[in-house]
């Protein structure tokens, strides 16, 4: 519904005038995130889980292992599924039904930051080739809206990642049956970060918030792993980057990404 | 489900139920007021292990307009679960299970809410369940009436909600997980305690006339206790530090 | 609180008794029942409870704050954070002899911009009606939005203007305050303006609190970082 996302022009008008000085509508800097809590096993049954709030927007990831089938050409790996819902009480704009293409994108992107770090090392998720593997289904909801639902999305998923345990199973006359005691952590080779940046005029400035995202001009969000390098991008938005944009953009995201990736280090340590 | 042991005692010779419970205990219960920042109002619950998260938004425009109604405002429910609330992992799209909760739940908040001043308008109740283990629709209509409060819906009487159920040959109240795989019958119950009137009433199972009585009695006193734990999460949130500081 | 004000929640019993239900109240047989959360009144002959949450009503003759949402070729569509959205037609602002054809609405008013505005009509049947006709009415040009719960918007007036006056003396802030909780902030200096927000904040959050006036003025008062 339009009410919702129409951002008030003097508002607007404040955020550019401040950017001009250097500043933000919060205080923030211009290359700060906001404040990052991340609380795993939020979900105790599920195989791993996390909450996480960035700034006021809230996410929810909870991860599933389980055995399935293997895709028809891949029957030597496991299966890794990264999904992304935008909950109708997160947004008095958000409408129930089949995802718009803004949610399909968010999930898509969100996804293919952790597949392209490979996080998640699916040759080590067979049961039985060709026949077994283990599916690990990582599903977050949002559930407050205020801007910068990458990167939110992302830590939600890598840090619930981060806190699975795997099930272990092997293959009887009845299929894949559980292995009792035979539990272990989640096999993860790295710990990808997304980070999100926008374009208001000229400025460029780290995790916009619910305002700042409906006043920018364009956005890119950018994932590195844990060696520093970057796996993953995204650029949106309806205007355009400058090619120094984009590399002043990809520094940014490896020194912040370094910065959020202790936070959620540090997070799964203490759940 | 292979694999599961059925040697699971519903309640033993000292009339302890298999989570540790007497036949008239309920399981743990938390209720809080508010906590999201863009719903109208909200509210969350754990009930046992169950998870659940509820925002509300209205009285508001509805759209398309041919659902709005001219005399009134609409009420409507959309009861949800993640993908990851249950054993096995749930497709996100609706199954007809929570679609029939979904009406469920409406029905059982409408004798309560007053919409006649708010003509072409819906209030919106999303339920949202992180984590479930038997007795969700309870647990949801119970934090719905919290959120519904919170926004300031108006409504003649809160709507408390808890299941009974008979397990053993014995009605015990609030039904597990386990009880309800394993046990003989299980009745939600919604009830508005200061109208005294029973709002949501199902039941799965086979009772005697006699076991019927007590059992719906017992999931009356259920929601009873529940009542007193949605009062205090009000309480809470809006009559906490008055006075002076 | 003393015997005729309690603090109630949707079904409570407030009195019994041959009173009138007034706002938020309900009669129930002979039981006068609260409608909502919030802080009950007995008087004479009428009950009513004073409700701490829910959306801001329309009301004939509220000064609101609004906010162009959208437009056809014969009106403009505001925002008043209300049930409603509310109805401004092409008429109000460019006359009588306003024509479709020749007169483009966005030249006065788009999307985004926000009025002071006035609740000209509001009945079951359709959507408020606003005008913005008067001298002290129009578009807003320059100033901060500040939200706060519409219940409050009482206690930031205070009594005969007290808790305004307060604020706007010690921020030099000019404050515009929409009875549907939307306010606007100017001022000249950027300390006065943070302190003003910082002060309706106060009251927001506080409303409830006994001295708060005072407790307002303690804060405007003091020196350092805001």
């Amino acid at each position: 519904m339009a009410q919702h996302s129409v951002i008030d022009d003097l508002k607007k008008s404040k955020i550019l005038e401040l950017l001009d000085q250097g500043k933000r509508l919060d205080g923030r800097g211009l290359d700060e995130p906001r404040k990052l809590t991340v609380e795993v096993n939020a979900i105790p049954k599920a195989n791993g889980s996390a909450r996480v709030k960035l700034g006021d927007t809230e996410t929810i990831c909870g991860v599933k292992i389980q055995p399935d089938r293997p895709f028809p050409d891949m029957g030597d790996k496991g299966i890794f599924i990264c999904t992304a819902e935008l909950l109708p009480l997160s947004h008095p704009s958000v409408e129930t039904g089949p995802p718009n293409p803004d949610v399909i994108e968010l999930a898509r992107v969100v996804d293919r930051g952790i597949r392209e770090s490979h996080m998640v090392d699916i040759s080590q998720l067979v049961i039985e080739k060709n026949k077994s593997v283990v599916g690990v289904f990582a599903d977050i909801v949002v559930v407050d809206y205020d801007g910068n639902l990458f990167d939110a999305c992302s830590y939600a998923a890598t840090a619930a990642l981060l806190n699975s345990t795997m099930p272990k199973w092997e293959m009887t006359d009845d299929g894949p049956t559980l292995v009792e005691g035979g539990e272990s952590d989640l096999p993860t080779t790295t710990i990808p970060v997304s980070i999100t940046m926008a374009k208001i005029g000229n400025h460029i400035i780290v995790d916009p918030d619910g305002d700042e995202w409906a006043s920018m001009d364009c956005r890119v969000t950018i994932t590195t792993d844990s060696d520093g390098h970057i796996v993953a991008l995204q650029k949106g938005g309806h205007d355009g980057f400058t090619l120094d944009e984009i590399i002043k953009c990809s520094d940014l995201s490896i020194k912040a990404g370094a910065q959020i990736r202790e936070t959620l280090k540090n997070a799964v340590k203490a759940g | 489900m292979g694999g599961r042991e059925s040697t699971l005692v519903l309640l033993d010779e000292n009339g302890i139920r298999c989570d540790g419970r007497k036949v008239d205990e309920p399981r743990r219960i938390m209720i809080k007021a508010g906590g999201l920042k863009n719903a109208d109002g909200s509210a969350y619950i754990e009930f046992g292990d169950n998870k659940i998260l509820v925002g509300v938004f209205g009285p508001r425009d509805v759209h398309p307009k041919h659902m709005s109604n001219t005399d009134t405002g609409i009420l409507r429910v959309r009861y949800h679960m993640e993908p990851f609330s249950v054993s096995e992992r749930k497709n996100p799209a609706p199954s007809r299970r929570e679609i029939e909760i979904s009406k469920v739940i409406k029905e059982a908040l409408l004798p309560a809410v007053i919409l006649d001043k708010f003509p072409r308008t819906a209030v919106d109740v999303f339920i949202e369940v992180l984590q479930a283990d038997g007795g969700t629709r309870c647990a949801a209509l119970a934090a719905a009436s919290v959120a519904l409060a919170d926004a300031g819906i108006p409504m003649r009487d809160m709507v408390a909600a808890c299941a009974a159920g008979k397990a053993a040959d014995t009605i015990i109240l609030d039904v597990n997980n386990e009880e309800d795989q394993a046990g003989q019958a299980d009745m939600p119950v919604g009830y508005m305690p200061n109208l005294d009137k029973i709002t949501l009433l199902q039941l799965d199972g086979v009772l005697s006339p006699e076991e019927f009585k007590k059992c719906v009695k017992v999931g009356i006193d259920g929601c009873k206790i529940v009542y007193e734990l949605q009062k205090k999460a009000l309480q809470e949130k809006y009559f906490q530090n008055r006075g002076d500081q | 609180m003393d015997n005729k004000r309690k603090y109630v929640i949707p079904g409570d019993v407030v009195t019994t008794g041959p009173y009138r239900p007034e706002q938020n109240v309900i009669l129930e047989g002979n039981k006068i029942i609260s409608t909502t959360i919030g802080i009950s009144e007995i008087y004479d002959d009428s009950v009513k409870v004073i409700s701490l949450t829910g959306k801001y009503l329309p009301q004939i003759n509220d000064l609101v704050i609004g906010k162009v949402i959208s437009h056809s070729s014969l009106s403009w569509e505001l925002d008043i954070n209300s049930c409603y959205v509310g109805f401004l037609p092409a008429q109000d602002v460019f006359g009588r002899d306003f024509s479709a054809h020749a007169d483009e609405l966005t030249s006065r008013l788009k999307s985004g911009d926000l009025v002071a505005a006035r609740i000209a009509n509001s009945d079951r049947t359709r959507d408020p009606l606003i005008t913005i006709a008067d001298r002290d009415l129009g578009k807003i040009d320059s100033g901060d939005l500040v939200e706060i719960s519409p219940s409050k918007v009482p206690r930031l007036i205070g009594k005969k203007g007290s808790m305004i006056q307060t604020i706007e003396n010690a921020t030099e802030a000019t404050i515009t305050i929409g009875q549907n909780g939307w306010v606007v902030v100017t001022c000249e200096s950027h300390e006065g303006l943070l302190k003003a927000k910082k002060a309706i904040q106060m009251v927001n959050e506080q409303a409830h609190v006994a001295n708060l006036t005072d407790q307002v003025k303690e804060m405007l008062e003091s020196k350092g970082e805001s």
